[in-house]
């Protein structure tokens, strides 16, 4: 009997006596279930495209050897308390040794502090608040903040239309709306004066009718309409204002780039301009590449969320192998990791060049995305800073 | 017991045998030797869980007792059982077992000197033993102090929709209030920021305020409270629930306009205080407050009200007082766990005292049920053990619970222990027949 148990533990001692090489684990936050399903799902898709590469060429290449990767994926519901308590899981538990998400600021806010305190790197590939990365060296972001799209849009109308008179129609209750809102209009009194925002109308989440709002945009002769809203209210927005007899453009920002908006919308967004991450219609290269694997494999055209969870999961790699060695110590690989991800320089991801070198967001170019009259977004120019 | 089966009934049911099974042998082990065995068996994992759990074929020593991992990889599924049972179970059973008989002594001693000696005893030996459990792993300790804070939030609102029997919505709009307040509190005394500047007070004093910013929050939730009650206590019927309901969407929307606060975009940055010590010690002071509030002659009043309001106040029973006073009690401690998970989680954001955070505490109460104090602890910790346990499940989460919350109400419509006295005395009395009579 004993020697029967001792046989079997000397087995599994053996078993697990074996160094095997380190994987590299990476844990993914995202927003499967609650508001924004759409996001989380476009996260976890590009995610699982970026792991079928590294799978694909045997591991992740890392000074010379290579090494498995673990994706380990998990849901924050939408809720600020799930996606800390999902950080300290992933962090504490798996211990992975970068996160990519979570996506919305009102996640990725909270969830950064947990990646903060536990020096443990984390990159958000969609979060526009500020908040997200002050002051937290060991959190990054993917996109550009709100404070650099509010005058890329006022800079692009002033070219672009010669308008002078501003109506902005926004939701007061959101972050990001609210925040892109105020930095629209600041930028653009800068460039017309004070009083060229001829109306800033509000309204409040789950607003369904906005023609109050929009008579008075009207009737106070605004030129265009700046909307920083997400695809389901524009679509509502914009017919609204043409059963208004509106017929001057409606200009938006990246929350409309959602691959929704057009079978939401039709015919009334055809024309119109909004400001974002990338453009899917005319892409060539490197984002035609992701856009037509993600299309083939998930039957749809990637939205940004996806284009910049792909960028986001470039990065990371970058980072891991500009560190030239896995140790297999958590705290060590995960400091270097840092460390390479701080020093990235031009790197050219699908959403543009991005560069680290100035703080943890990157410094990259805008782009300007025309609505087709076939309802396609189209690249219409590009921005810089 | 078991031999009077046998002339009744051939073959007795599993349940009676399992029933009979235990009384012969862990009938009379008091509360005390399960907390021993409780604290024995979270040395244990402390000491060899990761070994173990490796040499059994998982990474490392599960977190919530296997369910995260086995339910994305159901190969692990044997080996968290097996560590469950290795670890948890045997050590538990067998500790108490051994244990039982001197700890009758002990139980019965310490009761015999005070009920509060021996009170605090068992609390310190249940802290050990979650303490000792929850430092294992960092997660572990943020999911516990969310339960505590569950069962804080819960209780409150079982003061109102269980024990008085109206029905209020704005357990969500008193979080707020109290998670604001302290929030803005702690910064602004105790910390260097951007947004109320310097600390006016040396940070090292915030730990001792703790408290006291807390009470405030809580006080704040009760003036909150005060403008929903003043209305809609005039009249009796859903006018709580429709003005509460308001009261919620004001706050919300008020905090979201308020740009001192961050606006939507929420207030980061409140000081790292709300320890687990710290949680643990003022969840307990909640149960005791609360519980002591509804077994009291006044607290009585409130089940007068809720069976029959036109009968309590023929009684003279000054119905109207009652529902004010329970109404800000319930506000307060509200508040208060408004004001700890500001701290717990180290950010506020108005988004997160809505809809979906009233659907969630409603559902704690009435799962774990009505007018219990017992009733709601169960709810809170069965709830958010439930909602993390499943967290792989992804979608499939949000149709297994809603579909258990349906069968417990078909079932169960009050809840899974309703209705029920929560008495510590008989909690912690020893269960040993010959210590109980003598």
């Amino acid at each position: 009997m004993s020697i029967t148990v001792s046989l079997i533990f000397a087995i599994l001692l053996s078993a697990c006596g074996q160094a095997a090489q380190p994987t590299i684990k990476i844990g993914v936050n995202a927003e499967l279930t609650g508001d924004i399903p759409k996001v989380g799902e476009g996260t976890k898709y590009a995610a699982e495209l970026w792991l079928e590469d590294i799978k694909a060429a045997g591991g992740l290449e890392v000074g010379g050897k290579k090494y498995q990767v673990e994706l380990i994926i998990e849901d924050n519901e939408s809720k600020a308390e799930s996606a800390v308590a999902a950080n300290t899981k992933l962090i504490t538990q798996d211990e992975v040794l970068v996160i990519v998400g979570p996506q919305a600021s009102k996640q990725a806010v909270p969830a950064g502090e947990v990646a903060n305190n536990y020096e443990t790197p984390m990159i958000s590939p969609w979060s526009t608040n500020p908040n997200t990365t002050k002051d937290r060296p060991w959190v990054f972001r993917a996109c550009f903040l709100d404070p650099f799209q509010g005058p890329v849009v006022a800079n692009f109308v002033t070219e672009e239309f010669g308008f002078t008179k501003a109506g902005v129609l926004y939701d007061v209750a959101s972050d990001y709306p609210k925040g892109l809102a105020e930095f629209f209009k600041k930028a653009w009194e800068d460039l017309h004066g004070p009083g060229s925002v001829v109306a800033y109308e509000s309204f409040t989440t789950k607003d369904t009718d906005f023609s109050a709002q929009l008579t008075k945009i009207k009737d106070a002769g605004a030129e265009f309409i700046f909307t920083p809203q997400y695809y389901n209210e524009v679509a509502l927005i914009v017919k609204q204002a043409h059963q208004l007899g509106w017929d001057k453009p409606i200009v938006g920002s990246d929350s409309w780039g959602s691959s929704e908006l057009i079978p939401l919308c039709g015919a009334d967004c055809y024309g119109l301009f909004f400001s974002t991450h990338y453009a899917a219609a005319g892409a060539t290269g490197k984002t035609k590449e992701f856009i037509d694997r993600y299309n083939a494999k998930y039957g749809y055209v990637p939205d940004d969320v996806g284009a910049l969870t792909w960028d986001a999961f470039g990065l990371v790699q970058q980072a891991i192998q500009n560190c030239g060695k896995i140790t297999g110590d958590v705290k060590t690989d995960r400091k270097c990791i840092r460390d390479a991800l701080a020093q990235i320089k031009a790197y050219d991801g699908i959403t543009g060049k991005m560069d680290f070198t100035q703080g943890n967001d990157p410094i990259k170019c805008a782009v300007i995305v025309k609505i087709s009259d076939q309802g396609e977004f189209t690249f219409y120019k590009s921005v810089c800073p | 017991m078991a031999v009077v089966s046998e002339t009744i009934e051939e073959k007795p049911s599993l349940r009676f045998k399992i029933r009979s099974w235990w009384l012969q042998y862990f009938d009379d082990i008091p509360l005390f030797a399960w907390l021993v065995g409780a604290l024995v068996a979270a040395i244990l994992e402390m000491l060899v869980g990761n070994p173990f759990a490796r040499l059994i074929g998982m990474p490392r020593g599960p977190v919530l007792f296997g369910f995260l991992i086995a339910l994305k990889t159901p190969l692990l599924i044997p080996p968290a059982i097996l560590y469950n049972i290795v670890i948890y179970l045997i050590p538990v059973f067998l500790v108490a077992r051994f244990v039982g008989r001197i700890s009758n002594s002990v139980a019965d001693w310490m009761l015999k000197r005070s009920v509060i000696l021996s009170t605090i005893v068992h609390l310190g030996m249940l802290y050990a033993a979650l303490h000792i459990w929850a430092v294992f792993n960092d997660y572990r300790i943020l999911v516990v102090k969310l339960i505590l804070l569950a069962i804080m939030i819960t209780l409150s609102l079982n003061v109102v929709n269980g024990y008085m029997g109206e029905f209020s919505c704005s357990h969500p709009g008193f979080m707020a209030l109290g998670a604001y307040t302290a929030s803005i509190l702690s910064m602004i005394f105790f910390v260097d920021d951007s947004t109320f500047g310097p600390a006016l007070l040396p940070p090292a004093f915030g730990q001792f305020a703790f408290p006291i910013i807390l009470i405030i929050s809580g006080a704040v939730s009760s003036i909150g409270a005060l403008l929903v009650a003043i209305p809609s206590f005039r009249t009796r019927g859903d006018y709580l629930a429709i003005i509460s309901l308001a009261f919620t969407f004001i706050v919300k929307s008020l905090i979201e306009n308020l740009e001192v606060v961050g606006g939507p975009r929420g207030l980061r940055g409140q000081p790292d205080w709300a320890t687990l010590p710290v949680v643990f010690v003022w969840t307990m002071l909640c149960v005791w407050v609360i519980n002591n509030y509804v077994r009291s002659t006044f607290g009585k009043t409130m089940n007068a009200v809720r069976d029959g309001e036109m009968a309590a106040n023929a009684m003279t029973i000054n119905t109207r007082r009652t529902k004010m006073v329970t109404f800000l009690f319930a506000a307060f401690w509200a508040g208060v766990a408004g004001g700890l998970l500001a701290h717990v989680l180290r950010y506020v954001n108005p988004g997160s005292f809505g809809i979906q955070k009233l659907a969630e505490v409603l559902a704690m109460v009435y799962f774990g049920g009505l007018n219990s104090v017992v009733g709601s602890i169960v709810g809170a910790v069965g709830f958010n053990l439930l909602s993390e346990a499943l967290r792989p499940l992804e979608l499939y989460k949000w149709i297994i619970i809603p579909i258990m919350i349906i069968l417990i109400m078909i079932y169960r419509p009050t809840g899974l222990i309703a209705f029920t006295e929560f008495d510590v005395k008989k909690l912690i009395q020893p269960r040993n027949k010959k210590v109980r009579e003598a």
